[in-house]
């Protein structure tokens, strides 16, 4: 009996030794950015507002967007000026932000399970997840990437779609008629408004 | 009628790798005008009449109702499924697919509730167009169907032969299938009432993000992309052509 209790206890000195050693593995990295939105989301005695500039915090802490935003514009990037350049981090950051914080009202009695994780060609890894939601499963990879030693998120892939790609054609398309002072005109206006922008003419 | 389909997408030798191409070269849009034109239709459409429809579907019907109604109609695409998986070459997941409806008809309770699933029966999806693309016919250009939402050329054709296919209409009189659908429509529409919000106001351009939606959940679809597995080809997405990655 009380040999049982110390190998128990022992096992669970282990486990908890891992997990800390493990911060900076990528599925930490995911497993930590889940569990606290989570809370956060789930916290009644947080305000909306509280519970918006808490998530936009664990995002901006976890999220490369340097990196992303050269990957959303793709072979774009290289038109923009070293000016538009930070412009456009800054903005699309905020656009990102405001998006997801949107909504922290509607969700809360949801539950994350991390189902997996791959190694992708050149380095970079997919955590893969599943958000328990009213008997509708939604699966959500996270993609990140190392840098300084930190891994840090580069994509969330949404039921098979790329949020990465999905904006790279956004932009793509609003580069092909216009060009990247307008865009981010266009993206600036947005996020003050917080609205969707009107479509182009047909 | 692959041979006439190809003659209007213009597919020359056997493509089969097509489907696997990304995303972003399964998205051309040389109708955009027109498309936009009917986009902006549907658009108004589904704010003016369907969401605050499905809205109030939503309130008045509990969640359990609601998912019971989405399992019954889900069941009822059993013949197009299997079909198509067959047409696939799947035989693995047609045994899947009958014992499914078995299970369901029967102990579901003529497909209300998915007990399947929890026996480990995993459900697919399926139809004709993602047949097509499984042999290699390529999506061709994209279109917007008034009402229908977003397709291309190829699964336009295959929307039409799914119709053909779907054993229902045969013996359910037309004054039951109508409301059947506008029911199916609405109930649907009332399970994502949050997500569409959400898409349209996080769109910098709701109209290219459904586009892009669209071509990546095919290309998912067609590839039968299980969650283990990286979407194919995507070295230019994450290491884009002339950008070092951050140094």
């Amino acid at each position: 009996m009380t040999r049982g209790l110390i190998s128990l206890a022992f096992a669970l000195s282990l486990g908890l030794v891992a997990t800390a050693r493990a911060d900076s593995t990528p599925r930490a990295v995911v497993e930590s950015v889940t569990g606290q939105a989570l809370e956060v989301l789930g916290n009644k005695t947080l305000s909306a507002d509280d519970k918006r500039s808490r998530i936009e915090q664990i995002v901006y802490s976890n999220v490369d967007f340097e990196t992303l935003s050269r990957l959303v514009l793709g072979p774009n990037w290289a038109r923009l000026s070293d000016g538009q350049k930070t412009e456009f981090v800054a903005q699309f950051k905020r656009h990102l932000s405001m998006t997801y914080g949107r909504n922290v009202e509607t969700y809360g009695d949801e539950k994350v399970i991390i189902t997996g994780e791959r190694e992708e060609p050149r380095g970079d890894r997919t955590v893969r997840t599943k958000i328990l939601h009213q008997g509708d499963d939604i699966l959500v990879d996270y993609r990140l990437r190392e840098k300084d030693g930190r891994w840090q998120i580069i994509d969330f892939v949404i039921e098979h779609v790329s949020l990465v790609a999905n904006y790279r054609s956004q932009f793509q398309d609003m580069l092909s008629h216009g060009t990247a002072d307008e865009l981010l005109k266009s993206l600036h206006e947005k996020n003050e408004r917080g609205e969707p922008l009107k479509a182009p003419k047909a | 009628m692959v041979a006439a389909l190809c003659a209007v997408v213009g597919c020359t030798a056997p493509r089969v790798a097509d489907p696997m191409r990304p995303a972003e070269e399964q998205e051309q849009d040389p109708w955009q005008g027109f498309n936009r034109k009917i986009f902006w239709f549907n658009d108004k459409v589904d704010v003016y009449v369907l969401e605050p429809v499905a809205t109030g579907w939503d309130k008045v019907l509990p969640d359990p109702v609601q998912h019971s109604i989405s399992h019954f109609f889900e069941n009822l695409r059993f013949p197009v499924i299997l079909i198509n998986d067959l047409l696939q070459l799947k035989p693995g997941a047609s045994g899947i697919d009958v014992v499914r409806f078995g299970v369901n008809t029967s102990i579901g309770v003529l497909g209300f509730m998915d007990p399947a699933t929890s026996f480990g029966l995993e459900k697919h999806d399926e139809d004709f167009g993602q047949t097509l693309g499984k042999w290699g016919v390529p999506p061709g250009p994209y279109l917007v169907l008034p009402i229908f939402g977003p397709s291309n050329v190829r699964d336009t054709v295959g929307r039409g032969a799914d119709y053909a296919l779907a054993v229902t209409p045969w013996f359910v009189d037309q004054i039951y299938l109508i409301p059947a659908q506008v029911i199916d429509t609405v109930n649907t529409r009332s399970l994502f009432l949050d997500e569409m919000r959400n898409a349209r106001e996080s769109s910098l351009d709701f109209y290219v993000f459904v586009r892009n939606a669209y071509a990546q959940r095919r290309v998912a679809l067609i590839a039968d992309q299980k969650p283990e597995e990286a979407a194919p080809n995507q070295e230019e997405l994450y290491y884009p052509r002339g950008l070092e990655p951050v140094p």
